[in-house]
């Protein structure tokens, strides 16, 4: 059924669209072609040395990590299918799910470790990157050789959910490359070039409210550990990292010369602040340096509402920013 | 099959030329929505999706209630809004401007009493920050008569129990003031409620969150023909650790959370836009514009039955057995058994709120 779904999309003629046949093939396919090839690496090291401090393991888990950020904004189609892509990166995390759970299943040394398919029923708080750095940089107590499993099924697990997507990707762009009244998921172009959009707008949004809004917390109460992925040392990296990412999907939009320069800004501030993990936070310089990127990252939000959505006509959610 | 009370309600109808809703279409739903132009319009829609009238609006709109008698809806401004207006859906005439009491203003919602006779409005005492439900007089050109206390803070949603007059209030529990617009003035201390107001205006019942989610703002309600109450809710507090945004209440008993506090929790975004009973009774579905989704929960159980996904989607009524659904991209989509099916999409974005319209 899906196959012969896909037939008679390949075999439709492919409207003119530059822009999206642009983003998907100069953004979206490569990136996760990469995540896919960077994930079963990362599964390799860690059936070839699965000790914590294997320099090998760690490498390919920042090369993994990294290729994940690049595309962690597109979080529709086949990322959002199963919920993959919460999958690979349940954070942010304030009940502390994945600590505890990871816990328990160190403590009572769970049997799904053994087979992915098991596993990939376990909850989404341990299967993906933060899970793994957890068992790399500050793993909980356990038998060494059962963490060394449940590292292995947590790097297998990531490298099978990227593989998927991989492989549905192209389906799902040709039904981007197809819209119309018998596609099941976009029914016109302006869906295709909304979602496109909404994945570029949502990514920036979670960078400065999330990535950078949970451990600037408030001016009395500074939340440095609440800062993303911390414990590796990521913070800062992948708000660079997500920021390129985005920029080069806005560049396939053609979203114009301001946007570009608002994304050289922000990436600018980033790269020279010096504070990886945004443990500034708390100190009152630091604070507002970081508060300087957020802000910079808000003003590439409103270059693009200004920019590029009024191009691809493309209106802000109407109901999704209600708020009644 | 045509009753005997149906039958004679068709011909006093016809012989005293009083319109009913078929004179306009027999719409089955009608929703709010804003045009590509940016003015604003209500519809009604068949039940199949398709137009059936439409009548411009002077603002944004938000909720509207349907008379169950004849074509008449109420037209509710968004909140803090003054105004709501009362169309004749056949003539598409205004018949009667309502127009907020000093001190008071709507919220957004309201429903008739059972013969039609009076409209009950959620309204904003905002000097004080009392919740009041308005009485007008639908024969006397909505004439206001009255008002009650709602039992709470911020009465967002009202809907009558079928086959009584007392009325199911949805006190968000929010304050806020005009002044400051639509800004939440008493989140740390905020207390959401559901209340149950007899027809002389005693609270007969009262039902609050428990105290560590008191930040669950209880905004919408669906109520099935017995008299069990949905409420669709919007978590305050941190949206990664958000509580379920789906309750079931019946009165005499507490406050059922459905759906699981949990990692997949994140995804609906902390924020709950409408709610509604399936066709059959046995389901009740609420969406999630902020996270793209609707969810489709048993009532017997409360296990989780459907997920489907569709951007901006927000507004959701009964459809045969299941639920149609209104979304910001001007799409009208079924959600049944084998998932969401697109009927029709126009160049709109629909509003909040799909109301279906009881017909006696």
């Amino acid at each position: 059924m899906r196959l012969a779904l896909l037939i008679l999309l390949l075999a439709l003629p492919a409207r003119a669209e530059p822009l999206v046949d642009a983003a998907i093939a100069e953004h979206i396919m490569p990136g996760t072609e990469k995540l896919s090839v960077e994930a079963d690496a990362l599964a390799g090291a860690a059936m070839e040395d699965c000790s914590p401090e294997s320099t090998k393991l760690r490498a390919a888990y920042h090369k993994a990590f990294d290729a994940w950020v690049a595309v962690s904004h597109l979080h529709f189609g086949p990322a959002a299918d199963e919920d993959r892509a919460f999958a690979l990166a349940f954070w942010p995390d304030p009940r502390g799910t994945t600590a505890k759970t990871l816990a328990r299943l160190l403590a009572t040394e769970d049997g799904t470790v053994e087979t992915d398919a098991a596993f990939a029923r376990q909850s989404v708080a341990v299967r993906g990157f933060y899970a793994l750095e957890r068992m790399l940089y500050d793993p909980p107590a356990g038998e060494a050789a059962y963490a060394c499993r449940l590292t292995q099924a947590i790097a297998r697990g990531i490298a099978r959910t990227t593989a998927s997507m991989a492989r549905e990707w192209p389906a799902h762009a040709a039904l981007m490359r197809a819209p119309g009244a018998e596609n099941p998921v976009y029914l016109g172009m302006g869906e295709v070039r909304r979602a496109l959009y909404t994945a570029l707008d949502t990514g920036l949004e979670f960078t400065a409210a999330t990535r950078l809004g949970r451990p600037l917390g408030s001016l009395d109460n500074p939340r440095p550990k609440r800062a993303e992925a911390w414990r590796s040392g990521r913070s800062l990296r992948q708000v660079v990292l997500s920021l390129s990412a985005s920029r080069a999907l806005a560049s396939t939009l053609q979203a114009g010369d301001k946007v570009d320069a608002a994304f050289a800004r922000a990436l600018s501030r980033a790269e020279t602040l010096d504070d990886p993990i945004f443990a500034g936070v708390s100190d009152p310089v630091g604070r507002l340096r970081v508060e300087a990127l957020q802000q910079s990252v808000l003003a590439i939000r409103h270059a693009l509402a200004t920019e590029l959505a009024p191009r691809l006509g493309v209106t802000a959610g109407f109901n999704s920013l209600d708020g009644d | 099959m045509p009753t005997r009370r149906k039958i004679l309600g068709g011909l006093a109808a016809a012989l005293t030329c009083s319109p009913t809703w078929a004179d306009v279409g027999t719409p089955a739903y009608i929703a709010a929505a804003r045009e590509p132009d940016g003015t604003f319009a209500l519809y009604g829609i068949g039940a199949e999706g398709a137009d059936r009238f439409r009548i411009a609006l002077p603002g944004r709109g938000h909720a509207a209630a349907a008379h169950p008698g004849r074509p008449e809806a109420v037209a509710f401004a968004r909140r803090p809004g003054l105004f709501a207006l009362a169309i004749d859906c056949q003539t598409g005439q205004v018949t009667a401007r309502l127009q907020a009491p000093a001190g008071r203003h709507f919220y957004g919602h309201g429903c008739f009493s059972s013969d039609g006779s009076i409209l009950y409005t959620t309204e904003n005492a905002f000097e004080s920050g009392a919740g009041r439900i308005g009485l007008w007089s639908t024969d006397e050109g909505y004439r206001r008569i009255g008002e009650r206390a709602s039992g709470g803070i911020g009465p967002h949603d009202v809907v009558r129990l079928p086959g009584t007059e007392t009325l199911a209030v949805a006190n968000g529990g929010i304050r806020t003031h005009p002044a400051s617009g639509r800004e939440k003035l008493n989140i740390e201390t905020m207390r959401p409620s559901l209340a149950y107001l007899d027809e002389d205006g005693t609270i007969a019942d009262l039902c609050e969150p428990g105290p560590e989610i008191h930040r669950n703002s209880i905004r919408h309600l669906s109520v099935r023909a017995d008299g069990l109450v949905a409420c669709a809710m919007q978590w305050q507090g941190d949206p990664f650790d958000a509580p379920p945004l789906l309750a079931l209440h019946k009165r005499g008993s507490s406050l059922r959370l459905v759906g699981a506090r949990g990692p997949l929790q994140t995804l609906l975004r902390a924020y709950a836009g409408s709610v509604a009973f399936s066709g059959g009774g046995d389901r009740v579905g609420f969406t999630a514009p902020r996270g793209g989704r609707a969810q489709v929960y048993s009532v017997e159980d409360g296990r989780l039955l459907q997920e489907v996904r569709r951007p901006d989607i927000c507004g959701i009524a009964p459809h045969r057995n299941g639920f149609l659904a209104t979304d910001g991209t001007g799409g009208v989509s079924a959600v049944g058994a084998v998932g969401l099916h697109t009927l029709t999409r126009a160049n709109r974005a629909w509003d909040n709120h799909l109301i279906s319209i009881e017909q006696k």
